[in-house]
């Protein structure tokens, strides 16, 4: 095999000098001459029917152009699923009622940022306040406040209220897999809310002009938005162009449609103006999207030597007012359940609940940390009581190379069973865990370790990736593509991608892209397939363009294409090597002979080319994916049982991406990960009360900052590899591996303490706590369920 | 600054603009302000130097770092009136006669930018620290960085490009 010259190679970012030196152009950066400035207005109450709406003193206002209700839109609604069985359930603007504490009600468009507040201030709106609800199990009963109704076809499946959606699949006979078992546990486990934290605030810029729509908007896919943007405003897709921008960090919070993308847009339809809308941080914090908070029940049957033959598990997410991604995260909590280990036996039933909190997103990962941390925690625990030590116990249950997963796909080279082993033997794993109770200092130090597995991409609209790769006449290339580089690296990968295919000097490479209007569709940067299936696109085109160059070339020298090789942008005859031809010359001579070819080459790709379509979301039947990735993560902490304050001193990560296209991107992705689920475990919370946000900035929401870097240690195991001209397999980097570590945290700090934290943050407060229990108790020790119990309750609740 | 604004009561009265001089990346500017007004406004909207960012508003998460007179400063707390006179250094003016300034490469070599968006003022607080301290340790760079939020690296290359640029025998890992 020829060595490769660019990919597998730790190349610089395409992106990095226009980052570096203030060149990179975001959405809150794009100026256009006459632009106004947009504000909402948003509902002061968590729920509350909406009696009159007056806006005519806003109108009135002088520097006021438009202002926006309900009445002024087309009434469409969208939603982050929309489907026969889930259609959309949210407007762009609330009628008649809204739902939650910032729900959007109304709109201006005005000449300055004073202006348009005073504007909104001057929005008269009359209320009739309704009973509320937060948590989704008083929402499931039966005289819980109705936010939605719930949808005959969902109604049928269960009697509770307020259900956005149910997930309910399973293989095998638990009953019969349970009385099997040598050994049965049951948990609950809690996860909290947590926010994405992109540093860039959403922001966007509208301009309606000669029936066109220009968009510069800060999103996860260009093509995704355009046609939720579409949808609502009533358009053809071909009448809305979302412009490339930089993407100043999303994890998962700008996917979905936001109402004052719709808002600016239709302000500047009526205006005529540009209109720029920019979410304060307080309104991110507040109104925005969040993460998806689960609820999650867990009973697990074991033989004496640990392996699983039966798992019954319950996710209940509290979804907020809107569907929003809450069913897709109790489809994914079952799909990141059942990857990693072989469970014969299993039930799963996940619900989403409608509550009066904002309505949630994807966050990066989506339902894998939390599903992971609990059943990573539960594992722990049985591997304890059975005396097994937790390598050994996730070594007999993990997934071996090419099982079929119940729902059909595949594993493929899985590399989980290397994760284990190499994290294991990397830490120091078994030599030092247990050895943290046995300390009598107040500053204890316990190891831990988590697995994980996820998907790499998934069939969601547009389906697919185009890229197309021009030559230039001076033997360069520009590659069109819709990819969005959102600070993973997209525009690097495929650049080395491209100088690979052709034997370019990535120099010679050219990254135009996510211009809806210029580049062609593409899936997006947000359902973990891009390096795998834009890459791939990516690919062919390159190869495409240079089977053309090679044509030309052996016409010319009047041989085979296969008898030639191109290096350093030359076409030469292997047997001859006096024939030989530059790329300028192989392109003039195209042109001149070819009736103005000027060497085009395109190339497609969609993940799972037989499927229709995604797996049904209430079955979980269909394929989900056809790259899964696998990880193990060990991390190390040490907590001061004074305070009960904790931290990560290390964290190991040993996974299988197939092959890094680019070891120092992956790299980053990893240390990334390993920083948001430290954020996860000990710091971060969105704190409510009665549906109002308590700390809307990031002086009260702590973020880690430089001060809570942990080390990261990274290891790959190479499952899959990459040849020129030959389609390859990569698995997902990006999101799946905050998952393992804030597992490996949780049995870190019951490695140390003895404390089992049943619900994420992981605080003083619950460390001290349980540490308090445990003296009552005399001795720290495995038997101490009240412990737990006191420590992080409500725990203990037993399966229905 | 809008005369469309002027009739209004709520604007009048606190509408006592004021032409400040500010000396930005060896550059003086006349800009007319109002006692709102912040520098992380006039240097994007006025001046039109975009490279500072705007993430909060809230003096929190260290985005519209600049240099004030050489001392890191954030624009979104700094009202712009209090400026004048004053010489204020933007990303934009790191890089000299087209070529990049240490700190700049070492974030190109260690794979410390990811979205970017911390990047301008991250690179502002760390030019400064190396200012006052060419050969700063790990602490050091840890207290001088500590008003800078990032959220995709996790701090780790960010670190080690710190440590690149002040020639403590980190290598760049991406050629």
């Amino acid at each position: 095999m020829e060595p490769l010259s660019y990919v597998g190679k730790s190349v610089r970012r395409k992106d990095g000098p226009d980052k570096v030196t203030g060149r990179a152009v975001y959405s809150q950066d794009v100026k256009l001459p006459g632009t106004l400035v947009g504000r909402i207005l948003r509902s002061p109450h968590p729920h509350a029917r909406i009696v009159r709406i007056d806006a005519s003193r806003a109108r009135q206002l002088p520097g006021v152009k438009a202002v926006i209700t309900v009445d002024d839109t087309k009434g469409i609604k969208h939603g982050f699923v929309e489907t026969p069985r889930y259609p959309p359930d949210q407007e762009v603007l609330a009628r008649d009622r809204v739902r939650f504490v910032g729900e959007e009600i109304a709109a201006v468009a005005a000449v300055d940022q004073v202006i348009a507040q005073r504007a909104i201030d001057l929005i008269d709106v009359e209320y009739e306040l309704l009973p509320a609800v937060f948590d989704p199990f008083e929402a499931m009963k039966p005289d819980a406040p109705e936010i939605h109704p719930t949808l005959p076809n969902v109604r049928s499946e269960t009697a509770l209220s307020n259900i956005a959606g149910r997930t309910a699949t399973g293989w095998g006979d638990v009953d019969e897999g349970f009385a099997q078992a040598d050994y049965v546990r049951e948990d609950r486990f809690e996860s909290h809310l947590r926010t994405h934290g992109y540093l860039e605030p959403q922001a966007t810029l509208a301009h309606w002009e000669d029936d066109k729509l220009n968009v510069w908007t800060s999103s996860m896919g260009t093509f995704v938005k355009r046609a939720k943007l579409a949808k609502v405003l009533d358009l053809p897709y071909s009448a809305v162009r979302i412009h490339k921008t930089y993407v100043g960090g999303t994890f998962g919070g700008k996917i979905d449609l936001y109402s004052h993308e719709y808002c600016a847009a239709r302000l500047s339809m009526i205006t005529g103006r540009p209109v720029r809308m920019v979410a304060t941080r307080e309104e991110i914090f507040s109104a925005y999207r969040h993460g998806q908070p689960l609820v999650m029940e867990i009973k697990t049957g074991v033989r004496k030597d640990g392996i699983i033959v039966a798992q019954q598990v319950r996710a209940i997410n509290n979804a907020g007012a809107y569907r929003g991604s809450g069913v897709v995260v109790i489809f994914l909590a079952w799909g990141f359940t059942m990857l990693p280990y072989r469970i014969p036996n299993l039930a799963y039933e996940g619900l989403s609940v409608y509550t009066n909190y904002p309505l949630r997103a994807p966050q990066r990962g989506h339902g894998c940390p939390q599903i992971r941390f609990a059943i990573e925690s539960q594992l722990d625990r049985i591997a304890e009581d059975l005396g097994i030590d937790p390598v050994t116990i996730r070594l007999r249950n993990a997934r071996k190379p090419w099982e079929e997963l119940p729902n059909g796909d595949n594993v493929h080279e899985a590399g989980l069973i290397d994760c284990i082993k190499l994290a294991a033997e990397k830490s120091g794993f078994l030599a030092r865990h247990g050895q943290g109770r046995r300390q009598t200092s107040t500053i204890r130090r316990g190891i831990g370790m988590g697995v994980s597995s996820y998907f790499g991409g998934s069939l969601i609209y547009p389906n697919g990736s185009g890229v197309i790769v021009k030559m230039a006449d001076d033997g360069s290339a520009t590659v069109l593509t819709g990819a969005i580089d959102v600070g993973q690296g997209a525009e690097t990968v495929i650049a080395q991608i491209v100088a690979e295919e052709l034997y370019l000097p990535i120099e010679d490479v050219r990254i135009i892209s996510s211009d809806t209007d210029t580049t062609p569709q593409d899936i997006g940067a947000w359902i973990s397939g891009m390096t795998y299936v834009t890459g791939n696109a990516a690919r062919q085109a390159a190869g495409n363009a240079r089977t053309k160059l090679l044509q030309v070339a052996a016409e010319k020298f009047g041989c085979e294409i296969e008898a030639l090789e191109t290096r350093d942008k030359i076409v030469r005859n292997r047997a001859n090597p006096d024939q030989q031809l530059t790329y300028r010359e192989v392109i003039a001579l195209s042109i001149a002979t070819r009736r103005g070819d000027t060497v085009i080459g395109e190339g497609f790709w969609r993940t799972m080319r037989d499927e229709p379509t995604h797996p049904s979301l209430a079955t979980t039947k269909g394929r989900w994916s056809e790259n899964y990735a696998f990880s193990c993560q060990v991390a190390e902490v040490e907590v001061d049982t004074e305070t009960g304050e904790a931290r990560v001193l290390k964290a190991w990560t040993v996974h299988d991406c197939g092959f890094a296209v680019n070891p120092a991107l992956v790299k980053g992705q990893v240390d990334g990960q390993v920083s948001m689920a430290l954020g996860h475990a000990f710091l971060e919370e969105i704190l409510t009360k009665d549906g109002y946000t308590l700390n809307p900035s990031w002086l009260d929401y702590r973020m880690p900052t430089v001060h809570e870097m942990a080390s990261s240690d990274d290891a790959e195991i190479v499952t899959e590899q990459y040849t020129v001209g030959k389609s390859y397999r990569v698995k997902e980097v990006g999101e799946g591996l905050v998952s393992g570590v804030l597992a490996a945290i949780a049995n870190a700090i019951y490695d140390a303490t003895g404390v089992r934290m049943q619900s994420t943050p992981f605080t003083p407060e619950k460390l001290l706590r349980g540490l308090r229990q445990l003296e009552r108790k005399g001795r720290p020790g495995r038997q101490d369920r009240d412990a737990e119990k006191d420590a992080d309750e409500p725990a203990a609740a037993t399966l229905d | 600054m809008n005369d469309e604004s002027m009739p209004l009561a709520t604007r009048s009265a606190t509408r006592r603009s004021q032409v400040v001089a500010i000396c930005v990346n060896d550059e003086w500017h006349e800009v007319t302000v109002r006692p709102r007004h912040m520098l992380v406004e006039v240097l994007r909207e006025a001046i039109g130097l975009t490279g500072t960012k705007d993430g909060c508003e809230q003096g929190a998460c260290g985005a519209c770092t600049v240099l004030i007179d050489g001392t890191p400063a954030l624009s979104c707390m700094t009202v712009a009136l209090e400026c004048d006179g004053k010489q204020v250094r933007t990303v934009e003016g790191l890089a000299q006669g087209g070529q990049v300034s240490p700190i700049q490469q070492a974030f190109l070599d260690q794979g410390a930018i990811q979205c970017g968006f911390c990047t301008p003022g991250m690179l502002m607080s760390i030019t400064s620290l190396l200012e006052r301290n060419p050969r700063p340790s790990v602490p050091e760079i840890k207290k001088a960085l500590e008003g800078n939020l990032c959220r995709c690296t996790g701090y780790n290359a960010i670190v080690d490009a710190v440590l690149q640029a002040s020639g403590q025998g980190v290598q760049p890992i991406m050629k």
